[in-house]
């Protein structure tokens, strides 16, 4: 077991290192063979269901920047947490998220009058066909959130815009989430599950094609996010099914492993030509 | 009666500032020249509210010792409030630690009680601030120290900064009487009402992670208990020297009326952090200093400044209004400030069914 780990990392490193010799080469084709604010959708396989099930091995990230959200209450402008990795798979009736982001403390409890808790959140439009207000809806344009704190576990929340959250109260989603690491490297990774099916009011509906709208936001405890003191997104969205959008992602994956293929034979071949040449 | 009652109604009748919404204002006068500091008022409303479930650091109803640091410790200087008078801004603040307040602390009882231990009875470990931990100490040196006891709830503002503090709306001033209270299907435990408020008089329960105030006594106003009857806030009735008043200060037959505005002798604490509470004081007056010898001399033990510090420029006044008044009675003559002050009467203390019907 140990040594597929090992020989995992190593393939995974190798095909690091090519696609960001490639990236500097193809940097413009790329982008546009990924919009900026789409994250893949791998189909699911493999053990999903967990924070660190090996499922998650084979399912392509998105790193979404996240900046403090504009918000009345005091010091909102000091959020510490600035980019959170998303991944995201379907199958099997189900769809499964997983949010990882960097936070040194793992802060679960609220126990004592200065303690929050670490928290993160999933915001998707209510009715899917136009984007709500980003800042947690609108009256008439509402969001469904999936919010996860250390302290309290897994709330479905509903929100017609800033004050007005107000918790569903037969939720569809699940968390589950484990803290690891120390220091530079400690980690949050949560990962939600929902049906795809899963019926009611004021919840969101996943379809099978088109893009849906999420965005995402987080708190760290121990800098007493809480409330509107958080780092946000901007919107983004999951592109399901075969929509105008452009190739399917599993093209551009080979796309970009083609490309760092002939990269990386290109710059090797160069590299060992000049060193020859260098020893003469 | 009732042509009085339609002008308090039509707010810009009176004088009085009621807060925009609101009907009454409840509104309570403390005559600090009276309070003991026997905690009665502490313990009574302890027993009624705060004795467990999270509550245990909580004293809705606190005394302190001033000068002294108050309970939370340091709450003066831990921001909150408006920054100016017009209500527009708000002073940020910060959220007292469990060691500000005091933690509860363990005793050695069982050791005593069933171990035969003959130490004394006293705290485990950990006793090295709580609630009043200063007290007596006050200020100022022998022969001509000084020192008094501040009991505070919450002032039912008529511009709260808590209330504005909470980005849900969970903390709000209910319409009929000021009365200033968290709803608890609401608050989510953010705590922005608890740094917000610049007296500290919003806490956070650590078990149900909600926060929670002094709620004036709601139901024992609306007669809520056994008897159906209406009875002040039990820091007030439990009080031995029974030195508050309470009522409306929009009821201008009332004595809180007069003390407030007419003769402006109760004074809010702190008017700086400009939420205009409607918890008033009378400023302690002590007799003046003396010589080791014991010799009276001219110069007052309680600093004006420090009362100033406390209670605004217009303590100046408000002294010099008692001062004036207690002269007149000394020569024989009439006060109805003195009066009011002295009064025991409870018909008068309490009025708290005068808008009943309106
Ligand atoms: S004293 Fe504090 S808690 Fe009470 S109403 Fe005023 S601001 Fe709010
Ligand atoms: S019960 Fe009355 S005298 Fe005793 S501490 Fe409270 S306010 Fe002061």
């Amino acid at each position: 077991m140990p040594d597929t780990t090992t020989r995992r990392r190593t393939l995974f490193a190798a095909a690091a290192v090519a696609v960001l010799v490639t990236l500097s080469a193809v940097a413009a084709p790329l982008a546009s063979a990924r919009p900026a604010h789409e994250i893949p959708v791998a189909p699911a396989s493999g053990d999903l269901s967990g924070p660190t099930t090996d499922g998650w091995e084979d399912v392509p990230a998105a790193t979404v920047p996240l900046a403090s959200a504009p918000s009345s209450v005091p010091n909102a402008d000091q959020t510490s947490i600035e980019r959170v990795h998303v991944q995201a798979a379907r199958g099997d009736g189900r769809l499964y998220l997983r949010l990882q982001w960097h936070d040194a403390t793992r802060d679960v409890a609220t126990n004592e009058t200065r303690a929050f808790a670490d928290s993160v959140a999933v915001q998707f439009p209510v009715n899917t066909s136009s984007r709500p207000p980003i800042a947690m809806g609108g009256p008439t344009n509402r969001v469904n959130v999936w919010y996860w704190s250390g302290a309290t576990g897994t709330e479905e929340l509903l929100a017609g815009g800033a004050g007005s959250t107000t918790e569903l109260q037969s939720p569809s989603v699940n968390a589950s989430a484990v803290h690891r690491g120390s220091g530079e490297n400690a980690t949050w990774t949560v990962v939600y599950t929902r049906d795809v099916d899963a019926p009611g009011a004021n919840r969101t509906t996943i379809a099978d094609d088109g893009d849906l709208d999420v965005a995402f936001a987080v708190w760290n405890g121990s800098n007493s996010e809480r409330a509107g003191r958080k780092s946000v997104s901007e919107w983004h969205y999951f592109p399901f099914g075969p929509g105008p959008e452009g190739p399917p992602y599993e093209t551009v994956l080979w796309t970009i492993a083609g490309i760092a293929i002939v990269g990386v034979v290109a710059v090797t071949a160069f590299g060992v030509h000049r060193s020859r040449g260098g020893m003469n | 009666m009732s042509s009085q009652n339609e002008q308090q109604d039509g707010s810009e009748d009176t004088h009085v500032n009621v807060a925009d919404g609101v009907d009454h204002q409840v509104a309570m006068v403390m005559d600090l020249n009276k309070c003991i500091g026997c905690q009665t008022c502490t313990i009574a409303c302890k027993s009624l509210w705060t004795e467990g479930g999270g509550r245990e650091y909580m004293y809705w109803n606190n005394v302190e010792t001033k000068p002294g640091e108050g309970y939370p410790r340091g709450w003066e200087d831990s921001g909150g409030g408006w920054k100016s008078g017009e209500h527009s801004e708000r002073e940020t603040g910060e959220i007292p630690s469990e060691e500000e307040y005091g933690r509860p602390w363990e005793f050695n009882h069982s050791e005593i009680m069933y171990e035969g231990s003959d130490e004394p009875l006293r705290p485990r470990e950990g006793a090295e601030w709580g609630p009043n931990w200063d007290e007596d100490q006050g200020a100022g040196e022998y022969p001509n120290s000084y020192y008094f006891y501040l009991p505070r709830i919450c002032n039912h503002c008529t511009h709260p900064s808590c209330v504005e503090a909470c980005p849900r709306s969970a903390i709000y001033k209910r319409a009929e009487d000021g009365i200033v209270l968290v709803d608890q299907d609401r608050c989510r435990g953010y705590r922005y009402c608890v740094e917000g408020c610049p007296y500290k008089k919003v806490y956070y329960n650590t078990v149900s992670k909600q926060s929670e105030k002094c709620i004036f006594c709601y139901p024992r106003l609306e007669g809520e208990g056994p008897d159906g009857e209406t009875y002040a806030p039990a820091c007030a009735e439990e009080c031995p020297p029974q030195l508050r008043l309470v009522g409306f200060l929009d009821d201008e037959a009332g004595p809180i009326y007069k003390l407030v505005e007419e003769y402006e002798v109760a004074l809010p604490l702190h008017p700086e952090f400009q939420t205009q509470p409607n918890v008033y004081y009378i400023p302690p007056y002590a007799p003046p200093q003396h010589t080791d010898e014991g010799e009276t001399v001219d110069v007052e033990r309680i600093p004006r400044e420090y009362l100033e510090e406390l209670f605004g420029e217009r303590v100046h006044d408000a002294l010099d209004t008692i001062e004036r008044e207690r002269q007149r009675v000394r020569q024989g003559g009439e006060s109805e400030l003195m009066e009011l002050l002295q009064h025991k009467n409870p018909a008068k203390q309490y009025r708290l069914e005068v808008f009943d019907d309106a």
